[in-house]
């Protein structure tokens, strides 16, 4: 299978059929036994665990669990990711509070993520994902902790990302949501992909 | 790299396993005290070498009703020997003279000690201090002659004694920094398990490995630091407290050097760079082996 820059792809299938197996291949977090991962042009089975960094600055996560740093602020959560990569801090200072507020979080900054409802927690874990401006963004069912509402709020967000050219690689149980969007689908079961369609909806015969 | 973010990690690091971290730097610090102690004991030994075989090496006592033709020709004996090096004769009144000198800080000894309790010698040193049997040989039967000593071979079992004690101690050194690495390795994974959340981000989102284990690494190298910080304490007390009251007496005397702070402030980089480099590459074995950061 294949992902072309700039594409928006839902992947979906059933528990323990592979999705967030499939995004952790592409972070290179596993390895293949069988088969070859390339992202950007590089083969990823070949590269040292000295380039695995690299890698991972050229991509964006978010996750169903936030994954926030408890003790830190929403700007400090942010910046974290910039810091950890040596980014200058004249850059951290101005990049951070645009992200913020492209996410619509700008006033909240100083909060701390426990002050935050779930819809804004994962907008912070957008925002850390996609200060650096990624090339691929791999959201790992971003929307599975979150009511309807606040879903169709992230899903908003995540178009927008993927306007700014950025490849979004989303797994997610949420039918509503990969029926409403009709957007290349991918479905794995048992491991295999069993369907890959453009503008696809969730199941056959909804 | 953001030295303030490093900064702060390590002493978060610290904090939160504060009673680890305590018995991580006593025990680094016992067991670089004892390394430090045994490498003072090897200095002290080697000055005491240099003190004690550059004296003496074979007396040779003579009789009290030795006569002066007898003196003579053990003297001119020991002149044309190939085998000695240099003497000098010691009256009886020299003697007592420099008992009384060495055991000034014990009067009780010197007073009940008889002015002519101590025998007239000739103080030997060899070419080869080995070949004391030869000596031996050639004055033990001569008229005249009390006994022939090798000073040596007292000067061996003394010495003996000194370097198993050295040895003693950097083993029991050895032991208590096995139990300081475990104690390192220990302390390192319950702090990479306690900030696993900051960690799994750091590498989600590029952080170099170098970055991610760096705080980790450099909260033992800290806890070795303050180790040594502590040993050399330690060993500056030992010095103030024990060696300093206890053997001021001996080391008046000249028997025993004194321990200086010159040598104190020598092995102290040494016990620093030990502890330090120790509990480092603890700390990078341990993450590398046990820790997937």
């Amino acid at each position: 299978m294949e992902i072309e820059k700039g594409e928006f792809v839902f992947l979906i299938g059933p528990s323990g059929s592979g999705k967030s197996t499939c995004l952790r291949l592409i972070l290179k977090e596993d390895s293949p036994t069988k088969g070859k991962v390339v992202v950007n042009g590089k083969t990823l089975n070949t590269l040292s665990s000295r380039q695995v960094p690299k890698l991972r600055r050229t991509m964006g996560c978010v996750f169903q669990d936030f994954r926030l740093l408890r003790n830190k602020t929403v700007s400090e959560n942010v910046a974290f990711a910039l810091e950890v990569i040596n980014k200058p801090k004249r850059t951290i200072n101005k990049v951070v509070p645009e992200v913020l507020e492209m996410v619509g979080l700008d006033g909240k900054a100083e909060r701390m993520p426990h002050e935050l409802s779930g819809g804004e927690q994962q907008r912070v874990a957008m925002a850390r994902a996609f200060v650096n401006r990624p090339l691929v963004l791999l959201a790992d069912e971003p929307t599975g902790n979150l009511d309807p509402e606040t879903s169709q709020d992230v899903m908003l967000l995540l178009e927008r990302i993927n306007r700014t050219g950025t490849t979004v690689v989303m797994a997610t149980h949420d039918s509503n949501i990969v029926d409403s969007m009709r957007r290349r689908v991918i479905e794995l079961s048992m491991g295999k992909v069993s369907r890959d369609q453009s503008r696809g909806v969730y199941g056959v015969g909804r | 790299m953001r030295v303030n973010f490093v900064i702060s990690e390590v002493a978060t690091g610290l904090r939160r396993n504060l009673t680890m971290t305590i018995a991580m730097i006593i025990t680094t610090a016992i067991s670089l005290g004892l390394l430090g102690a045994g490498l003072l004991i090897a200095r002290q030994i080697a000055e005491m070498k240099e003190i004690y075989y550059d004296k003496i090496q074979v007396s040779i006592f003579l009789n009290d009703d030795i006569t002066e033709d007898e003196r003579l020709e053990i003297r001119s004996d020991l002149e044309s020997s190939g085998e000695v090096e240099d003497f000098l004769y010691e009256s009886k009144d020299e003697a007592y003279a420099r008992f009384q000198q060495q055991f000034r800080e014990q009067p009780e000894l010197v007073a009940n000690t008889p002015s002519d309790a101590l025998p007239a010698s000739f103080r030997v040193q060899l070419v080869n201090p080995e070949r004391y049997p030869v000596i031996n040989e050639a004055f033990a039967g001569m008229n005249g002659v009390d006994e022939v000593k090798d000073e040596g071979d007292f000067l061996d079992r003394l010495f003996g004694l000194l370097n198993g004690v050295r040895n003693a101690t950097i083993a029991v050194a050895i032991v208590q920094a096995l139990a300081a690495l475990l104690l390192i390795s220990n302390t390192i994974q319950l702090a990479a398990f306690n900030r696993r959340t900051e960690t799994s981000i750091m590498r989600l989102v590029g952080a170099s490995r170098w970055y991610t284990q760096l705080p980790f690494i450099l909260e033992a190298a800290l806890a070795g630091l303050l180790g040594a910080v502590l040993a050399f304490g330690g060993l500056a007390l030992t010095k103030v407290l024990f060696v300093d009251r206890t053997l001021a007496g001996p080391i008046s005397a000249g028997i025993i050097p004194p321990v200086e702070w010159s040598s104190i402030l020598t092995i102290s980089p040494l016990i620093t760079l030990a502890g330090v480099g120790l509990a480092s590459i603890a700390a990078y074995v341990t993450l590398r082996l046990y820790v997937r950061l």
